[in-house]
């Protein structure tokens, strides 16, 4: 087992050097997380609207819910996901198991009720009156509903910020429905995984690092939307 | 004489038990200034919300060109023809020219075209200086003026103000009364929900008082010679 010292500065080498293999995993891991996120954003987005605004038979039930799902371990979405897509399934006739598509799925799943529930709480905290001037000014209410959105962009760019943040550090989910598959479903956190598994930490750490550096710059964005949401208070 | 843009009829609404509006007819007219007053919670805010088409009443006809209908029916025709403003007016987190532009904008107006009449507008508003700052920075006053610029450009029939002068200084006051009348002359109906009757009394072909959910004439309409100098009325 090598040491720390020398599994960091190896670590390092392989982040500089540009390793095929290391970039790969890189690039698998955002471009699944992309995805997901460009796909749940729009529908998140219109669920929170309608939950903010309108009031119907079950909305408070429906808010709660959300709030819930959050705190569902990424491994009990992967589980549901695993049966719903394995052969025996429901879906196992279109044979997504152990591919991106169905890690992308998965990831949706994760990060749908944190947008809906931020997503919720800051278009909850839109001042009535936008809504009505955007309105009376002749707005449709498709419009009026964009005008609110980007009346509280700022919270609406945390909201995102922070499901991407999860979506890339979930580990559990990817692993079950996306198989650790080489070059194909293996992603940040489940080639960490696999690397300390084998006592071959090197490429656990250089990806340690990139996840890090996300960490760095996720929260440093947040922490400047927050700054102007307190400024637009 | 012509008849009135929207005629209201038998305008209820309660809120739980509490019956808030109980309004017989209340006439819109074009080129006329109405003025209703009353305490706090009589439901002025609500009146004009509901002219507005913004709240839903409980019940109320409204007469539009000889036919009458639902108040749901008349709803679409409302909103397309009348403008709000709220006490406070909300300001979009964005510059004076583009919270004047977003009326025009919606009806997909050329560019071009559209800065050229919110260029006017800001003229007129004498808030021409203003027109790339935040609109969340200026004064109360000054976001009073761009919200009725904001109003006039799309050019509503009607517009219902909604306690327009509050927190106003004396200059900002007399600016905004004048800004009003000039609207009123240009045929515009105004609605005005106000404590400042001693402000727009002068302005106002009628004045209401909202009294127990009901409309009382405070003084029959009279005719107001036109150019009346605004800046000589008390504050």
């Amino acid at each position: 087992m090598e040491s720390l010292t020398d599994a960091s500065l190896k670590a390092l080498s392989l982040l500089v050097s540009g390793d095929a293999e290391l970039w790969a995993i890189i690039s698998i891991s955002f471009g699944v997380s992309l995805q997901a996120i460009l796909y749940t954003t729009p529908v998140a987005l219109l669920t929170a609207y309608a939950l903010a605004h309108f009031d119907f038979p079950g909305r408070r039930t429906l808010v709660s819910l959300f709030h819930t799902l959050l705190a569902v371990p990424a491994v009990v979405v992967g589980l549901t996901l695993y049966l719903i897509l394995s052969r025996s399934g429901p879906f196992g006739d279109l044979k997504l198991l152990f591919t991106q598509t169905a890690m992308v799925l998965g990831q949706m799943a994760l990060s749908f009720p944190i947008l809906v529930a931020m997503g919720h709480s800051a278009l909850q905290s839109a001042d009535q009156r936008v809504w009505e001037t955007a309105h009376t000014l002749g707005a449709t209410p498709l419009r009026a509903m964009f005008t609110v959105m980007h009346e509280v962009r700022y919270g609406l760019f945390a909201a995102v910020i922070a499901a991407f943040g999860r979506i890339i550090a979930e580990v559990g989910c990817s692993m079950m429905v996306g198989g650790n598959i080489l070059n194909y479903t293996r992603n940040i956190t489940t080639a960490i995984a696999l690397e300390t598994s084998k006592g071959q930490f090197a490429q656990g750490i250089a990806l340690g690092i990139v996840l890090l550096v996300l960490a760095l710059v996720l929260n440093y964005s947040l922490s400047t939307l927050r700054h102007r949401l307190a400024m637009q208070a | 004489m012509k008849p009135p843009l929207f005629l209201f009829r038998h305008v209820t609404k309660r809120f739980g038990d509490r019956v808030l509006l109980n309004i017989d007819e209340f006439a819109v007219s074009e080129g006329v200034c109405t003025l209703i007053s009353g305490d706090n919670g009589a439901g002025k805010t609500t009146l004009l919300k509901i002219v507005s088409g913004l709240v839903k009443p409980d019940s109320a006809k409204v007469q539009v060109k000889d036919v009458e209908m639902s108040w749901a029916k008349a709803r679409a025709k409302i909103q397309r023809s009348v403008v709000y403003l709220h006490q406070e007016p909300y300001m979009l987190d964005t510059s004076v020219e583009r919270n004047v532009a977003y009326g025009l904008r919606l009806h997909k107006e050329p560019r071009a075209s559209i800065y050229e009449k919110v260029a006017e507008a800001l003229r007129w508003a004498r808030l021409d200086h203003l027109a790339h700052r935040n609109a969340r920075s200026l004064s109360g006053g000054e976001k009073q003026r761009v919200a009725l610029t904001r109003a006039r450009i799309v050019n509503p029939s009607v517009l219902a103000l909604d306690e327009p002068t509050t927190n106003m200084d004396q200059q900002s006051r007399i600016s905004t009364y004048q800004l009003i009348d000039e609207l009123r002359n240009e045929g515009m109906a105004i609605l005005v929900a106000s404590h400042d009757q001693t402000g727009f009394t002068p302005i106002a072909d009628h004045h209401f008082q909202l009294l127990s959910g009901k409309l009382i004439e405070v003084e029959p309409a009279f005719k107001r010679s036109r150019g009346t100098n605004i800046t000589r009325l008390p504050g």
